[in-house]
Formats: C-alpha cells, sequence, structure tokens
C-alpha cells in the first residue's frame, strides 16, 4: 500500500513538474506572451472600443497597437486575442488605463467594477482621461521608433512641471465611491510634425491638459490648467512646479492650504475661508527688472487667488466636491451629522473667500 | 510534562492560523458594513464576548480529566442521552463548517486568482490532504501550525508594510464617541472568528494546556489585532464606502503591491498561502467533530496507528472526510448567495451553536460544577 501510494504521489509531482497549467490547461508560455502596458477605452455609439499597446519589445521591436469594439472589456480582450493568435495578450501589467471622455463619462462606475473582479489589472494602475478619444492617443502616439507607454512614463515628470499630478484608478474610485468628487489628471494628443523631425520618431505626443472632474456617475467636466493648478494647490502637494509671474519664472518651493468654514447663529455653515500660502523661488527673471521683490509677491499672490478662486468656482458650479471642502468645512461630529448629508445641496450657494500669501526668495536681485 | 502531547505553543499556533481563515473571510467588510470608518477600532469591542467565552471554557478546563477534551466532559456532565445528542449536534455543526469553509476558500482562490478554474478541484484536493493530516498524528499538524504561523503572520506584516505609501490616515477619521455603538457592532463579525477557537476545545485533551484559561489571550489578542491592522490597511488605503463595495478589498489591495522592478506581483504567493488557513482549519474541524463522534459511540483516540488503519473508530474520520466533501457542494452556489452564508447565515449559526451551545451547557451543569469543586475534583 505504501509503494502503491509513492508511486501515485510520483506521478503526481511528474503531472505538475510544468506548472499547475499543465493540469488545468490554462498555461501561459513566457515566449509567446506579449504584455500589454497601455490600455485604452472608449465609449462609441454605446459600445466598448478598446485600444491597446504593448511595450517596445526586445532589440527595439515595435510594440503591438490595436483596437476593437466588444460589448465589454472581456469581450474585447477576447477579440483582441482573436486578432493577435501567435501572441498571449498579458493584462496583468497594465500601467496606464487611458478612458475617453465618453468612456469616462459614462463607463467609470463599470470600469471600477471590472478591476475589482479581474485577476489581472491593478487599482493602483495610473488613470488618465483623454479630451477626445482614447484610442487617438494610443494608436497615435505609437510609431516604428516610440509608443504610447514610453510617451506616458514621462508624462508624469511633465504633469508635476505643470503643477498637476497623475492619480490612479484606486484613488479616483475611493474619492468617488465616498461621495466627494475626484481629480484625474486630463491629457490630449499634440501633433509633433514640425517640432520633431525624426520621421520614425513623429508619432503624436501626449501631453498633460490639467485636470477631469469626475464624481460617482462619470466625468463631470474639466478644469482649465489654471483652475487646475488651484485645485492642486488646495488639495495636493503643490512643489516643483513653474509659474511666470509679471514675465518672470518662479519656481513653486511649498504650498499650504487651509480651509475653514463659517457658521451663522443656528450653527449652520455661512461661509467658506480658504487662506493658502506659495513659497517660490526665483527661477529666471525676463521681466520688469525694476519691480520690487514686494511687487513681485503681490502679483504672485493675485495670480494664485485667481486659479484657486477658479477651482473653487468649478467646485462650485458642478455642485461637485473635488477639493474636499465638506471634510474641512463640517470639522465636528454634531456639524458632519447636521449637515453631512445635505453638503452637496449647501455648498455651491455658500460664499468663499480667498486669501493668498504668497512668498517669493532668491529675489536678492530685483529692484535695485 | 507528558512529551507526547501539543503544547501550548503549538496548540496556540494551531488556532491563530486556522483562524485566519474565516477573519479574512469576514474583515475587513462586515465590520466596515457595521462601523464605517471605524471599524478598525471594532476589534476592541470584540474582546467582551471572547473573554466571556474564555472565561466559560476555562471553568470546563478545570474539571476535565487528564486526556479528557470537551467530547468526554459533555458525555460525562449531561449522561448517555442528552450527551450524546449534545455531542451529535456539536459534530454535525463542525462537518457543515468545515463543508463551508472547504467550499468558500475554494471559491476565494478561484475568483482572486484562476477564474478559468472550478472550484471543486480545489475543495477535492484540500480534504484529501486535510484527510491524510487528520488521519495522521496531530501533533505533526499542529508543529507545521507553528511554521505556518510565522508564514502567515509576516506575510501579513509584509503586506501591510508594503501598503503604507498608498495609506492615507485621514480615512482613518474622523472617530467620536458617538460611533461606539455602530464599532460595538462591528466587533460581532470578530468576535464570530474568535469563538471559532472554542471548537478547539474538543481537542484539548490531546494538549498540555493550563487549567487557567488566560493562555488564550495571546493567540486570540494576535487575532484580533491582525483584525484590526487589517481593517486599518484596507480602510487607508480605500476608505469605507470603496472597501464596502470591492468583493474582495484585502485581495485587491495586495494586487497593487510590487516589490521593486524585480517582483512586480506578489498576490499569488501570499494568495497561495493563506490556502494553508483553510486546510489548517478543515484539519482542526475533521478532528473537532471526530472528537465529538469519538465518545458517543466508545472509540478510543485514534492516533499512533498507520494511517490507513480503519479500526479503533478511525473509518469515522474517511467517513467525516466524503461528509465535509458532500456538504461542501451544498454551498455550489452563485458567488452572491455564498458571500450572503459567509457574511450573515454562518457566523449567526456559528454564534448560536458556539456561544449559545457552551452558554447553555455551563448553565445546566452549573449544580454539577458545583459538587465536583466543592469535594474537590
Amino acid at each position: 500500500m505504501r509503494r502503491f501510494a509513492i508511486i501515485i504521489y510520483v506521478c503526481l509531482l511528474l503531472a505538475v513538474q510544468g506548472g499547475c497549467g499543465a493540469l488545468s490547461g490554462d498555461r501561459k508560455d513566457v515566449e509567446r506572451l506579449l504584455l500589454i502596458q497601455t490600455m485604452g477605452l472608449d465609449s462609441v455609439d454605446g459600445q466598448l472600443e478598446m485600444s491597446v499597446s504593448s511595450g517596445m519589445g526586445p532589440e527595439e521591436t515595435p510594440a503591438l497597437v490595436m483596437s476593437t469594439q466588444a460589448n465589454g472589456i472581456e469581450d474585447a480582450i477576447a477579440r483582441l486575442q482573436n486578432f493577435s493568435p501567435e501572441n498571449q495578450l498579458f493584462y496583468a501589467h497594465v500601467q496606464y488605463l487611458l478612458l475617453g471622455e465618453d468612456a469616462a463619462r459614462d463607463m467609470l462606475d463599470g470600469v471600477i467594477q471590472w478591476v475589482d473582479r479581474s485577476p489581472t489589472l491593478r487599482m493602483d494602475t495610473d488613470m488618465l482621461v483623454v479630451k477626445g478619444l482614447a484610442k487617438d492617443a494610443v494608436v497615435g502616439a505609437s510609431q516604428e521608433a516610440t509608443d504610447v507607454t514610453q510617451r506616458l512614463a514621462s508624462l508624469d515628470r511633465q504633469a508635476r512641471a505643470n503643477g498637476w499630478t497623475m492619480h490612479t484608478l484606486r484613488e479616483v474610485a475611493a474619492a468617488t465611491a465616498g461621495g466627494d468628487g475626484a481629480l484625474c489628471l486630463a491629457v490630449q494628443t499634440a501633433p509633433t510634425k514640425g517640432a520633431i523631425f525624426t520621421e520614425s520618431q513623429q508619432a503624436d505626443a501626449v501631453v498633460p491638459a490639467g485636470y477631469a472632474v469626475l464624481d460617482e456617475n462619470g466625468l463631470v467636466g474639466f478644469l482649465d490648467p489654471e483652475a487646475s493648478v488651484g485645485a492642486e494647490i488646495l488639495t495636493g502637494d503643490p512643489a516643483g512646479f513653474l509659474l511666470t509671474v509679471s514675465g518672470d519664472t518662479l519656481e513653486v518651493v511649498a504650498g499650504t492650504a487651509e480651509i475653514k468654514g463659517e457658521f451663522d447663529g443656528s450653527g449652520a455653515p455661512a461661509a467658506i475661508q480658504v487662506r493658502c500660502g506659495i513659497d517660490t523661488g526665483v527661477l529666471e527673471k525676463s521681466g520688469d527688472r525694476d519691480m520690487s521683490p514686494e511687487a513681485l509677491e503681490a502679483a504672485l499672490s493675485d495670480t494664485i487667488k485667481r486659479w484657486v478662486t477658479a477651482a473653487l468656482d468649478a467646485a462650485q458650479e458642478t455642485g461637485c466636491d473635488f477639493l474636499g471642502l465638506k471634510g474641512a468645512v463640517l470639522d465636528t461630529a454634531a456639524r458632519r451629522d447636521a449637515y453631512g448629508y445635505r453638503w452637496r445641496e449647501l455648498f455651491p450657494a455658500l460664499p468663499v473667500t480667498v486669501e493668498v500669501d504668497g512668498r517669493v526668495d532668491r529675489s536678492y536681485d530685483l529692484g535695485e | 510534562m507528558d512529551s507526547e502531547l501539543i503544547t501550548r505553543k503549538q496548540f496556540s499556533a494551531a488556532m491563530v492560523v486556522s483562524l485566519l481563515s474565516p477573519l479574512l473571510r469576514l474583515m475587513p467588510q462586515t465590520a466596515v458594513c457595521f462601523a464605517g470608518n471605524g471599524a478598525w477600532l471594532s476589534f476592541l469591542p470584540a474582546t467582551v464576548p471572547l473573554a466571556l467565552l474564555g472565561a466559560i471554557l476555562a471553568s470546563f478546563r478545570r474539571h476535565m480529566r487528564p486526556g479528557e477534551g470537551m467530547g468526554g466532559l459533555i458525555l460525562r456532565w449531561l449522561g448517555p442521552v442528552f450527551g450524546r445528542l449534545a455531542l451529535l449536534l456539536f459534530a454535525g455543526w463542525f462537518l457543515f463548517y468545515g463543508g463551508f469553509i472547504l467550499r468558500s476558500g475554494a471559491e476565494r482562490l478561484v475568483s482572486t486568482i484562476y477564474p478559468s478554474s472550478g472550484q471543486g478541484m480545489f475543495a477535492a484536493v484540500t480534504i484529501v490532504l486535510a484527510l491524510a493530516v487528520a488521519l495522521g498524528d496531530l501533533r505533526a499538524a499542529a508543529r507545521s501550525a507553528v511554521i505556518f504561523r510565522g508564514v502567515l503572520v509576516g506575510a501579513l506584516a509584509l503586506v501591510i508594510a508594503l501598503s503604507v505609501p498608498n495609506m492615507d490616515l485621514a480615512r482613518l477619521l474622523p472617530v467620536s464617541a458617538k460611533d461606539a455603538p455602530s464599532i460595538a457592532l462591528g466587533g460581532l463579525p470578530l468576535a464570530s472568528v474568535g469563538a471559532v477557537a472554542a471548537g478547539f476545545s474538543f481537542l484539548y485533551g490531546y494538549a498540555d494546556l493550563p487549567k487557567s484559561g488566560r493562555w488564550t489571550a495571546l493567540p486570540l489578542g494576535l487575532l484580533l489585532v491582525l483584525g484590526g491592522l487589517i481593517c486599518a490597511s484596507v480602510l487607508a488605503v480605500f476608505g469605507p464606502e470603496l472597501t464596502a463595495t470591492l468583493s474582495y478589498p484585502f485581495f485587491v489591495m495586495i494586487r497593487s503591491i510590487s516589490l521593486g522592478d524585480m517582483v512586480p506581483r506578489i498576490e499569488a504567493v501570499v494568495i497561495a498561502a493563506w490556502v494553508g488557513t483553510d486546510f489548517m482549519l478543515c484539519v482542526g474541524l475533521l478532528r473537532c467533530a471526530h472528537e465529538a463522534l469519538r465518545p458517543v459511540f466508545g472509540y478510543p483516540k485514534p492516533d499512533g496507528r498507520p494511517m490507513l488503519d480503519l479500526g479503533a473508530g478511525r473509518f469515522l474520520l474517511w467517513m467525516e472526510g466524503a461528509a465535509v466533501f458532500a456538504i461542501s457542494f451544498f454551498f455550489d452556489m452563485p458567488p452572491w448567495l455564498l458571500r450572503q452564508w459567509s457574511d450573515q447565515y454562518i457566523p449567526l449559526a456559528s454564534d448560536c451553536v458556539l456561544y449559545g451551545g457552551f452558554l447553555l451547557l455551563w448553565l445546566v451543569t452549573l449544580p454539577r460544577r458545583k459538587k465536583e469543586t466543592s469535594r474537590g475534583v
């Protein structure tokens, strides 16, 4: 009996030597795996259009770029696999998820649910909303010597230089599920002909274009680039980006924002106070050389105030609290209980005052 | 100390490893449904019912004879009729719960890692392995639990540590005194999980355990702290609302973890390690069921015999394994229904059998215990 058990055990071991796929039939041959690195989703006439790009292969082989229309994401995955039978498309390493404008409007919840259920894609995948079609970005930015993933890899740095941050699907999902709005980096394609003269690299560029605003139902709208910087100052960690004030280029070193509520006699929210502090350093002096540091600081404060106000106005106009005003204003349990459930009705009507304290360092040669 | 017995350390390890299975299934979602963003504090109220249950079990333990488990004690105290009925009830519950664990473990593995696979195969492999271990020496299983505990607690700690960059601690707040009732309710799932340890009292006869119940504070404390940490980390990563809507939030969190570019994904290894918790609980439940049935039919302890020996009531273990596997097919149901069983019916039934059963036993045996205590037994 013992010998029989040993024989069975050895046979089982031999059977699984090739991995569990040898038994289950779900075998993944590493040689045939094609890692999809960027996935774009569009909503076209009520149908899903999925565009994917593998990264550049070893020895600089061009990326495989494909697109198909389907009834759903899994259906699209199956169809794309049919287009490329020699490869096994593998989605576990998708780095960027691009949602076209319409897809972000119609399909956000479906995408979040799919990623939750899918054993492949991660919640922490970087998410971008494309102004227009995601397909244009995935297909248009790929060419013989470059592909969309390479272009997107540098986007985070580019975005930071503009004062914006790339967000993940998880961050967007967590914010929208909580009933607040979410910010998500918006991108658009830009032709490079006339800027790049190497023909094999003349694919479209994917450039940051401010923030998209999303709520639990999907895309609410886009913030213009300046309001996007204002939103970043209020919600994020604004540092390391450049801005031009009175012709001078300043680098933002640090920023702070304090949001407080004012309350009437009955304890109801009556107004919102916003105080921002921005520390900058002069990077390039191209404007008025006679301008005093105080005047430059005043101009900086005005600029930042305009941008922050634009972000606050957008939040109030859309009724979408993507700036997290609720948590800051309703700062006690009693206030949250009394007004939290009505916040979306209340906050668009609240008057907002904005104060900005702009500081400019490295200004020793100004006004002399 | 009898070297043939399982040590306290090994018994504690077996408890922790086994209880991690229901813990990871229920937490953090069920606690979040009750307590919202205060769910990470729900391990605190769970200590109250668990301490009470621990005190009840300790009072039973003081009356157990050397080598006797809960099965022998129940039969001795309740007599041949009511004792057998009570033991059959407990055995039935262990087998039913074993069937559920088998299926829910398979469902979790399939839905998170191998979506194109069947659950039956995973259930079959688990029960075959669990039966093989249950037929062997219980000490071997307890020794392996010490290793499993190290691996699993280490894996959990690693997962939580690697998730720190994704955490926003503001999502854990605000929590105020007004949230206390909901946090107390949030402790119910953890209290249910901890109560499963009470079932292990049927195995006390194999272990060298102190008469006082204080030794249980360490394994249960570790379990509660792990429950709190899991809740806190998931809440800090996803927030309460998203946590409540995700299918397996802790697994979704693990999917996002990478160890740099070298190991971009670690979830398969971690989740496969968790199969060990289902396996260990299945072994424990099979032996608990056997320890409940053995006194009913008057069979001796099954240890120390060849694995395939059917004598001394060991055929019962095979039948118990078959019963658990058969019951697992009862849970061959749509995932949403299995979730309903997992989150509502099973914890409720478990609480009724374990809290209710042991409390009832404590009440009806009160005069007997007083008598035995006064006689110095």
